[in-house]
């Protein structure tokens, strides 16, 4: 810590913090929560026109549907438009891209694992759209309103995953980053060496990418400590397990309504299809996203390196900042303080 | 620092433009209204006549037990009309009044709400009275969904009527929906410049406006 003006170190700190706090502040204010800013919605900019793009390709669905079943060949352009449809969409709330990204920059993970835990999630919400309809729908001729507790039972579940891998990686990267800034550095590195003897897949990830983070944290004198990385679990796909039920357990109700829909019509097969087909544009866009927070990550990284003793600091507070993303998210969506997608009126 | 703020910047606007675009309408009603006055010329309620989209309307009466195949009866559709009118209670019934700028409260509907099922599409019917009969130079009533999830238009004939107010004049504000050409100048601003030049917003509300003397 000695050498460091604490002045200059908490300006660094300042802005990935604050942006990320701001981040959520513009999430929770647009989500309108009910009873409160009872103001005419507006939509503008970028988002306005997502939000229309989307709604076009929606009502285009339930045309394609019924033209599908006089015209085998309309499913095509049924199955092209839910694409659309599902690039689109996933721009809107629910679909895990903030809690994806997060969970990615809070994790120090590879893009190609973002991308991994992206398509994995979405085609995991495709199929429990499908399930439900399936099996509720289909099978037990269950009503609008049962299909809808249902969903409410696997939010509160979905959400309630949110918050608990929020504040496991918050643990672990609240305490790398007061480490860090050199709050118990004694006490600490006995604590650090202690995990460290629990963590048996450690010495495995050693070899992959964790090597040029091992350098950042060495710039910062204690290359001995694990990587909070390591600590957050042990295989990344084991770890990741966690992230993909939690964001993708939760179906998308537009899926619902559309198989359901697409059953009425006798043709579920092709709602299923419509399904999947939504959950890769879903994917894609997800991904790119992921994609793109990670690339940022990798960067802030990389500058952390020449400046070695802010940089250190500011990435462990971005991923802190990060970890706290995901707990806010998870907690504003169980409170239904941050609106999600609903089955109104069923 | 620059190039780090810099970095930072560009990833949150990404988020944050996935997150500023709200859920978009996954039902759709198209609206008719009717105003009710009583002979003293004060409002007394608002009659709410909404129709659901098909696959909305397909989504809802799935499940339901008919006698006959694909239609459904008003008593058939009683349960889920009460649901429906309960459901609604939360959101306010999506409609906000104001006489003369003045907020005008609304109470549950009154017994009586009923659901149609015609040509594949529910309608639900019903009558939202005011706490207290309303005298007003001008009322505004608005129907809309702050989170978009629902979708409200009026229908394009007899949109809005006046019962029983003969010497008022009504308007019907539709809401603004963007054009293509600024959906498209929009489309063209990057993401991480903050949108200064074109500061409007689309408003979503549907409006009726009665100007009495």
């Amino acid at each position: 810590m000695t050498g460091w003006p604490r002045l200059r170190v908490l300006r660094g700190l300042l802005v990935p913090v604050s942006l990320l706090l701001l981040l959520v502040i513009v999430e929770a204010a647009m989500a309108q929560p009910f009873g409160l800013n009872r103001a005419a919605p507006e939509a503008g900019g970028f988002a306005g026109w997502i939000l229309a793009k989307q709604a076009e390709f929606y009502r285009m669905l339930s045309g394609l549907i019924r033209a599908a079943k006089a015209d085998g060949s309309a499913a095509y352009t049924l199955l092209g438009i839910s694409f659309l449809y599902g690039i689109f969409h996933a721009a809107g709330p629910g679909h895990g891209k903030a809690v994806i990204s997060s969970y990615l920059v809070a994790n120090n993970e590879t893009w190609r694992r973002g991308v991994a835990l992206s398509f994995a999630s979405a085609l995991l919400q495709a199929f429990t759209a499908i399930a439900i309809v399936g099996v509720a729908a289909a099978l037990l001729g269950a009503t609008a309103k049962a299909m809808g507790n249902t969903v409410r039972v696997i939010e509160i579940v979905s959400y309630t995953l949110i918050v608990l891998i929020g504040l496991r990686l918050l643990w672990v990267k609240g305490r790398a980053f007061l480490h860090a800034l050199g709050f118990g550095e004694g006490s600490h590195t006995q604590n650090h060496a202690h995990e460290h003897g629990h963590d048996r897949g450690h010495h495995q990830h050693h070899h992959h990418h964790d090597h040029d983070h091992d350098h950042e944290a060495s710039a910062w004198s204690h290359g001995h400590a694990p990587e909070p990385s390591e600590l957050a679990g042990d295989h990344w796909l084991k770890r990741g397990l966690a992230a993909i039920v939690a964001v993708g357990l939760r179906p998308c109700s537009g899926a619902i309504i559309v198989l359901v829909f697409a059953l009425a019509q006798g043709l579920f097969w092709i709602g299923v299809a419509s399904t999947f087909v939504m959950g890769l544009g879903t994917a894609i866009t997800v991904a790119a996203i992921a994609t793109v927070a990670v690339a940022a990550r990798g960067l802030a990284g990389k500058l952390a390196k020449t400046k070695p003793g802010v940089g250190v600091i500011v990435l462990r507070g971005f991923e802190t900042a990060a970890a706290l993303v995901i707990v806010l998210f998870g907690a504003a969506l169980l409170t239904g303080y941050l609106a999600s997608e609903r089955l109104i009126g069923v | 620092m620059n190039t780090l703020l810099r970095i930072f910047l560009v990833v949150l606007s990404g988020l944050a433009t996935g997150s500023l675009a709200q859920a978009h309408p996954h039902v759709w009603v198209t609206m008719q209204t009717e105003l009710v006055y009583a002979p003293d010329g004060s409002i007394t309620g608002i009659r709410h006549a909404w129709s659901f989209d098909d696959m909305f309307s397909t989504f809802a009466t799935q499940g339901l037990e008919s006698k006959e195949k694909g239609k459904f009866t008003r008593d058939e559709l009683a349960p889920l009309a009460k649901v429906n009118v309960e459901s609604l209670k939360e959101y306010d019934y999506f409609t906000y009044a104001t006489a003369d700028g003045k907020k005008a409260e609304l109470t549950d509907p009154a017994a009586g709400y009923w659901l149609d099922y015609k040509d594949q599409v529910l309608t639900l019917n019903f009558l939202l009275p005011f706490k207290a009969p309303v005298k007003a130079k001008e009322l505004k009533v608005e129907i809309y969904d702050p989170s978009i999830f629902v979708d409200f238009a009026f229908a394009k004939d007899n949109p809005v009527q006046l019962a029983g107010a003969p010497k008022c004049k009504l308007d019907v504000v539709l809401p603004r929906e963007m054009t293509f050409a600024e959906g498209k100048a929009l489309s063209q601003i990057p993401v991480d410049e903050k949108n200064t030049t074109m500061a409007w917003g689309a408003q979503f509300a549907s409006k009726i406006l009665v100007h009495c003397p």
